[in-house]
């Protein structure tokens, strides 16, 4: 045993002591984060170049309360008040009478205009866009909803890039307010009280409500928002899927350098080939157990001086670290298998892929985990071995509760799969690390794994 | 008491038989030397008497006990092809080495050896850094750091300048003095002439020679004639009594048929040629490899 842990301990200190390592411990959350941070960075950065939008307005109803509209737009939302800083471009509705003997050659001229980018875009509306027959109107509702462009299109908004142009969420909420108000007078109605009588009364999302131990005080139920719920399988997940990338993976290649570099051989002269496997995967769990160390007291600090810290399930952190350390010895072993029998990285790549996929399953699956963590699908799922460590784990943190039974009958399975994983990967790490030549199909090892 | 004992020994990979009921006795104390031609077998048998390879039939005892693995701490192994973590620092990788052979007083023992082969500047410096001589003696202070009862060392001098092969051959020889005993297989002749107390050769899986080198050369006898004469060398050919003509460029070694009598040949060589050097001898342990493994055995084999 002692063996073993020299092994580990020149393992541990030959990973954590790269700078590889210190840049990865660093630069992995920023990487996971990074889609969010640059988002939020770059939501400020707008084109503030003034648009001009041409109208062609064939209703003779809507044009001059699209102009007021923009004119009160320009005002209140362009310049940051305070500073006086553009922030938005202004928007400028230029009224153009419609052509309507050939309606086809003023949008051909007007497209032309949008392509020397003399206008940004023009909006034609139909003759009836404000006062549509009343069945006409629910088809094409109907159809809208169901994602359909109706045949007979009323309004039209046409720039490059339409689709996803920001002008064209205004116009629609303008031309909108325009309609609403015409048909509302039309109806004789007045808009504050339509207004009072389409309002939406929110439900809250809240958590349940508990008894207080220290008090005997029945305690208040906290608001949830949906960010509650998926923030803490998102985290798992994250955590989960990088100890293993940062735990596992590099065992394939320092048993690749052992083979290749003929370290092996003088390395077997002192000790078993099982003792210098376990010596290797024990250390890499060292590693991602530093890592994770590393991360989850960064984040309890920082969750502390958000003032969250009653929030966080400490309950959990004990079945993360087992889940943890079953899943790096498990992954690990199979990695450490491959490594011993290629004899470089390109050819365990192909080795390799099935066993991605098995670590990179939860992935793809844990959203639907999470939202119903009770169904026999996530029962079952959570059960595999391969799987348990993020989906079990992503289950417990759900406010539904388990049953009790389950991550353990979980656990027994992984620590099961892992010491036959483990022996299995031994039989072929004895074989493969001294030998030379042609890498080894699946088939051939898997001969080597039964018969040893 | 035998060092290594090797009974009946067998090792197959696949259909190649690498070794074929191999039998060896290695006397504690000695230089044991290991010869024989690429791939017949010589580090396969290494390796079993490490422990690193189970052979198929047969037993090995090491000082006198069947081989577990803890017995392996009382051996040091340097095997042919041998490697170092480039990126550790050379002290830290001598004493990982010498602690896995759970090994007493590691870092006195270090600095001993690095001071021996001149390394002790190099001990803080990353492996990676050290020319292709100074990563050889670092493995074989490797090998030997844990005070080795036994070490075995697979090719030590390959690639080695001249002055580093003195430096090794003088740590080996004082290995020995101190009680260790040395096996080492090596494909320069005149190393284990002059070095082992005795010599084994393996062909193809099975023994040719074992014992030591007087012993074997009693084998073959004076049959050989070493001459330097001045002029054409292709006068020594079709001498009747030579079966053989070695030509080593300035000497030649005529190898005689059973019952000839040298004198005869030396008149037919005087008569032939201005003669300088005429020496009667035993084979050499070159000569006598190349004629249990070279294309003249393979002749005879066919025949």
């Amino acid at each position: 045993m002692r063996k073993v842990f020299v092994i580990t301990a020149r393992e541990y200190i030959a990973a954590v002591r790269t700078k590889a390592f210190i840049v990865t411990i660093v630069l992995m959350p920023v990487l996971m984060t990074g889609g969010v941070l640059a988002h939020a960075l770059l939501e400020g950065q707008v084109d503030t170049t003034d648009r001009t939008i041409a109208v062609v307005d064939r209703s003779g109803l809507l044009a001059g309360a699209l102009v007021t509209a923009a004119e009160k737009r320009n005002e209140e939302a362009v310049y940051e008040p305070k500073t006086g800083k553009k922030i938005q471009p202004a928007y400028h509705i230029k009224i153009v009478p419609p052509n309507n003997k050939d309606p086809q050659a003023q949008s051909l001229e007007l497209s032309d205009l949008v392509r020397r980018n003399q206008i940004h875009a023009f909006l034609d509306i139909g003759p009836d866009a404000v006062f549509p027959p009343q069945a006409e109107a629910e088809a094409e509702a109907k159809e809208a909803k169901e994602g359909r462009v109706p045949p007979n299109v009323r309004i039209a908004y046409h720039a490059e890039g339409a689709a996803l142009d920001p002008v064209r969420g205004w116009l629609r909420t303008a031309v909108n307010d325009a309609i609403r108000e015409l048909r509302l007078k039309k109806a004789d109605l007045n808009p504050s009280t339509v207004a009072y009588v389409t309002q939406t009364a929110p439900v809250e999302p809240m958590g349940l409500v508990s008894i207080d131990e220290a008090t005997g005080q029945v305690r208040q139920a906290q608001t949830s928002t949906e960010l509650d719920v998926i923030i803490m399988p998102i985290i798992i997940v994250m955590l989960m899927f990088l100890m293993i990338t940062i735990g596992a993976t590099p065992l394939i290649n320092s048993v690749i350098e052992e083979k290749m570099q003929r370290i092996a051989e003088v390395l077997l002269g002192s000790v078993t080939p099982f003792q210098l496997m376990m010596g290797k995967l024990i250390g890499s769990v060292g590693v991602a157990l530093t890592v994770v160390s590393v991360y989850v007291i960064g984040g309890l600090i920082a969750v502390q001086r958000m003032g969250l810290a009653d929030r966080v399930p400490y309950e959990l952190l004990p079945w993360m670290g087992a889940y943890l350390v079953a899943a790096i010895l498990m992954f690990g072993s199979m990695f450490v298998a491959i490594g011993a029998a290629c004899n470089d990285l390109k050819e365990a790549q192909s080795l390799m892929l099935p066993v991605w996929i098995v670590v990179c399953l939860p992935l793809f699956v844990w959203m639907n985990v999470a939202r119903e963590p009770l169904s026999s699908f996530s029962t079952g799922i959570s059960l595999v071995p391969f799987f348990t460590p993020m989906l079990m784990l992503i289950r417990q943190s759900m406010p539904e509760t388990i049953p009790a039974w389950q991550p353990w009958a979980g656990l027994a399975g992984v620590v099961i799969m892992t010491v036959i994983l483990v022996w299995l990967a031994g039989r072929i790490f004895r074989i493969g690390i001294l030998m030379q030549g042609k890498p080894p199909k699946l088939g051939e090892l898997a001969r080597w794994a039964i018969r040893g | 008491m035998n060092a290594v004992e090797l009974q009946d020994v067998t090792k197959t990979f696949g259909s190649t038989v690498a070794v074929d009921s191999l039998s060896l006795a290695v006397p504690g104390g000695c230089v044991y030397g290991f010869i024989g031609p690429n791939g017949s077998g010589k580090t396969t048998t290494l390796r079993m008497i490490m422990n690193i390879y189970y052979p198929d039939r047969g037993s090995i005892r090491v000082f006198g006990e069947e081989l577990h693995g803890a017995w392996t701490d009382r051996i040091g192994y340097l095997p042919e092809e041998r490697g170092l973590y480039k990126k550790m620092k050379l002290g830290e990788l001598l004493r990982f080495y010498g602690r896995l052979k759970n090994a007493a007083n590691v870092n006195a023992e270090v600095d001993r050896w690095l001071e021996r082969f001149d390394l002790a500047d190099w001990a803080d410096k990353k492996v990676e850094a050290l020319s292709k001589g100074m990563s050889q003696k670092a493995q074989f202070i490797a090998a030997v750091v844990a005070r080795p009862q036994m070490v075995i060392l697979d090719e030590p001098f390959s690639g080695l300048d001249p002055v580093n092969v003195e430096v090794l051959k003088d740590a080996v020889l004082d290995l020995q003095t101190n009680g260790t005993t040395v096996i080492f297989s090596t494909h320069d002749m005149n190393t284990a002439e002059k070095m082992c107390d005795y010599i084994f050769m393996i062909f193809k899986g099975r023994k040719v020679l074992d014992g030591t080198l007087s012993s074997i050369q009693d084998q073959y006898g004076d049959d050989t004639i070493r001459v330097r004469i001045d002029g054409d060398h292709s006068v020594l050919r079709d001498i009747p009594g030579v079966s053989r003509v070695n030509d080593y460029g300035q000497l030649q070694e005529l190898r005689t048929s059973n019952g000839t009598d040298t004198q005869e040949i030396l008149a037919a060589v005087m008569a032939r040629a201005r003669v300088r050097h005429f020496e009667v001898a035993r084979p050499s342990l070159h000569d006598i490899f190349v004629r249990i493994a070279g294309p003249e055995a393979r002749e005879v084999q066919h025949a």
